[in-house]
């Protein structure tokens, strides 16, 4: 290779690495003071919903999208929110949960489906999700890096936090879905006639399905259980361990597992997986684990009569 | 190094298949030389025939065995007898076909007297398992790939410009487009049974996009990555979508893929040159072994079929003097090639040819209504990303510019501006990176 052949690559590599570096850095710190002013949204509308009211609340219910659309907090006491969020799991909840004030008296209801305990291959990508936070929080640093969930390129890249967000940031800025003073996280599913007819198809074509008899607790499922009760038996904070209704869960040996697990760790747990076999009926239900807005609602009272009252 | 390199890249996905290579090579090698050092026709032959039967051999029984197996069963079941299962659970080599084609490139043109084999056996296992090409293509010709690992290669400003700006742009339409749009045709295809017309065709209009920026984008990364170590490839993609006629199409898509059947299949089978119906079924034949190239499976034998029975019409009507003032209209043109490449996606895409079928039938019972829509911001993503892509190639495609020499054209600002918005939009909206479509084939 020539030499004017070799300075030329070692200049245009030099040039986009330093180039694409700064650009990068303009636009992070762009997005941060976007993506800081949008409420709504649930990518990270609700996160920042969630930060700014925490301190406040005397209720929260943390969980998957089975926690989102099956509690509507405000039923069971105010102030309250549902931090439930599609797809999450243990490590990004957990996480959520440690930037809750000290000392202060709160109730948390946490939603756990046994099936996702025993799985093997959760490596909680899930904290991913809080990388917006990433230089902003000490204790999501922590837990990003620990859990091995930063992007080596992240170092270098920061706007990578953002990945996949854009247009959802940008859209919730210039046009917020809806007003978040009057939202407390529960998102009700009114199931589309559409899509009650393709669960309805589901139904019909059901399959049989295979039980697992081995069971082994998931590693990390154990590692956050174990550190979310001592954070909340340390900080003043009710722990309520509880499992959303499903439409037909014909394996149970996970929940008799699980129950028998939080039993022994000392938990409040409540298995509500078959809440509606005795009374159920297709229009409380959107798909197999989501309930409609008809079902939640039920479901809700009957969960504050049964724990609260 | 090269050789080292290209194993252990192998490796990395099974070393165990690497014994299956090196098999290949070594067979290839020897008879290469043992036809090349042979004057009498006959064992010319012979030595060829052996290439051929040990590649296709290793390529039946690792790719197609359970296909036939499968087959086999199924026609003695028509035939009321009830035969044993014969399937085997074997895993398929990632990128059998694409080096097998290699291989047999080299002896049959060895054979035409097209090529001189080469001496150096490093050479020979470098060319088969050089890296940027190995599990997916392009399939490079020997007479191209081999002068140049043999010879001391120098990298140029040029070419390094080219191979840098052709990578990342490979990159961005794979993991940025294609990887975006995939979300939406794998919601649509996991179950083709709960969706109706609008939402199947958009589904298939979408996966043509997908599969395209897919294997293109892969195409380019191989390419560029082979620039960037001072190999030149030949081009495997020119805008395919923008065909007037399906022959043009198939001069424009996997065009590495086309030309090794044209060579080794459609002109050993006698071409055009046996008259109108051995043309036909020439080209029937061609279609027909080059969908089941892609994977053994009734739905891609289909696949090929549509192709060769489109070639075949064009053939037909190429002369009749009702059709040439029709191809006047431009427009009629791609339009009608873009509809039959979209229904030949449809059984690429499918599951199963049931499924296959069954797409068909639905999207031609004209049931349309509302879209399915799993996610709106899936939606508006996948919106921009096709629009993007469609915008750069139409960009290409007015102003005469081959991607392959696009870097060559620009200064050092252009490549540094280009090259830092590249990573930029990949950092921001690259999709959770799936597998390449083209590594299962």
């Amino acid at each position: 290779m020539s030499k004017d052949s070799l300075s030329h690559i070692i200049k245009v590599v030099f040039l986009v690495l330093f180039i694409s570096f700064i650009l990068d850095k303009i636009v992070f710190h762009l997005l941060n003071k976007v993506s800081d002013q949008v409420f709504s949204g649930q990518s990270i509308g609700k996160l920042n919903h969630y930060l700014k009211v925490k301190d406040e609340l005397d209720l929260i219910v943390f969980g998957s999208s089975r926690a989102n659309h099956h509690v509507d907090p405000t039923l069971l006491t105010t102030p309250s929110f549902n931090m439930g969020v599609n797809g999450k799991m243990i490590a990004y909840f957990a996480t959520l949960m440690k930037l809750l004030p000290k000392g202060k008296e709160q109730i948390i209801l946490l939603h756990i489906d046994p099936s996702n305990a025993y799985i093997n291959y959760y490596k909680a990508g899930d904290l991913r999700f809080l990388s917006t936070k990433y230089n902003r929080y000490e204790t999501i640093k922590m837990e990003t890096d620990r859990m091995g969930q930063q992007n080596i390129l992240q170092k270098f890249y920061w706007s990578l936090s953002y990945n996949g967000m854009i247009l959802g940031i940008l859209k919730n800025y210039f046009s917020p879905n809806y007003d978040y003073k009057n939202y407390w996280g529960y998102d009700p599913i009114y199931p589309s006639n559409p899509q009650r007819k393709i669960f309805e198809e589901i139904l019909k074509t059901e399959k049989e399905i295979t039980c697992q008899d081995t069971l082994t607790l998931d590693e990390i499922h154990q590692i956050y259980l174990e550190e979310i009760k001592l954070f909340c038996d340390k900080n003043n904070k009710q722990l309520i361990v509880f499992t959303s209704p499903e439409y037909n869960d014909n394996c149970k040996n996970d929940n008799l597992q699980f129950s028998a697990l939080m039993k022994k760790m000392g938990f409040t747990y409540y298995d509500f997986s078959d809440f509606f076999k005795t009374n159920n009926s297709i229009s409380y239900w959107k798909d197999k684990l989501h309930l409609s807005n008809k079902g939640a609602e039920i479901f809700t009272q009957e969960m504050k009569r049964i724990i609260f009252e | 190094m090269l050789l080292l390199s290209s194993y252990f890249f192998y490796a990395c996905w099974d070393w165990r298949f690497l014994s299956l290579i090196i098999f290949s090579s070594f067979v290839d090698y020897s008879i290469g030389l043992k036809i090349y050092n042979t004057e009498a026709k006959d064992k010319r032959k012979r030595w060829l025939w052996l290439s051929i039967g040990t590649n296709l051999g290793l390529l039946a029984v690792f790719k197609y065995y359970n296909f036939f197996a499968e087959s086999f069963a199924h026609f003695m079941q028509t035939l009321g007898w009830q035969p044993n299962d014969l399937t085997l659970t074997i895993i398929l080599p990632v990128g059998i076909s694409f080096y097998t084609f290699q291989t047999l490139s080299y002896t049959i043109d060895i054979y035409r007297k097209d090529f001189k084999p080469t001496q150096n056996i490093i050479s020979f296992f470098t060319y088969i398992a050089f890296f940027p090409q190995l599990v997916a293509g392009p399939i490079e010709r020997a007479v191209n790939l081999l002068p140049q690992i043999e010879k001391k290669r120098s990298i140029d400003k040029e070419l390094f410009n080219e191979g840098l700006v052709q990578f990342f742009i490979g990159l961005f339409r794979k993991i940025v487009i294609a990887d975006t749009l995939s979300a939406y045709v794998d919601a649509v295809y996991i179950n083709v049974g709960f969706h109706d017309s609008t939402t199947l065709l958009l589904a298939t209009f979408l996966f043509a996009f997908q599969i395209y920026f897919d294997f293109s984008g892969y195409s380019d990364m191989a390419i560029g990555s082979a620039k960037l170590l001072g190999f030149k490839f030949g081009q495997n993609f020119n805008l395919p979508y923008f065909s007037k006629s399906i022959t043009t199409f198939w001069r424009k898509w996997h065009i590495s893929l086309s030309t090794w059947l044209r060579d080794y299949l459609y002109i050993s089978l006698g071409g055009n040159q046996k008259g109108k119906l051995l043309t036909y079924r020439n080209l029937m034949l061609t279609m027909l072994l080059g969908g089941l190239w892609h994977g053994s499976s009734w739905k891609f034998i289909v696949w090929g079929g549509i192709h060769g029975a489109a070639l075949c019409l064009e053939r037909i009507l190429r002369n009749r003097s009702f059709w040439r003032p029709l191809q006047r209209f431009h427009l009629l043109g791609y339009l009608s090639t873009f509809s039959i490449v979209l229904l030949s996606w449809v059984f690429f895409r499918a599951n199963d040819f049931d499924d296959a079928m069954f797409t068909v039938k639905k999207i031609f019972q004209f049931n349309f209504s509302a879209p399915f829509i799993p996610d709106r911001s899936l939606l508006t993503n996948t919106a921009i990303c096709l629009f993007l892509g469609i915008l750069f190639d139409f960009y290409l495609f007015r102003k005469k510019i081959d991607l392959e020499h696009l870097g060559k054209k620009m200064n050092l600002t252009q490549i540094v501006i280009l090259l830092s918005i590249l990573i930029l939009l990949i950092n921001l909206f690259y999709s959770t990176a799936l597998n390449f479509i083209y590594f299962q084939f």
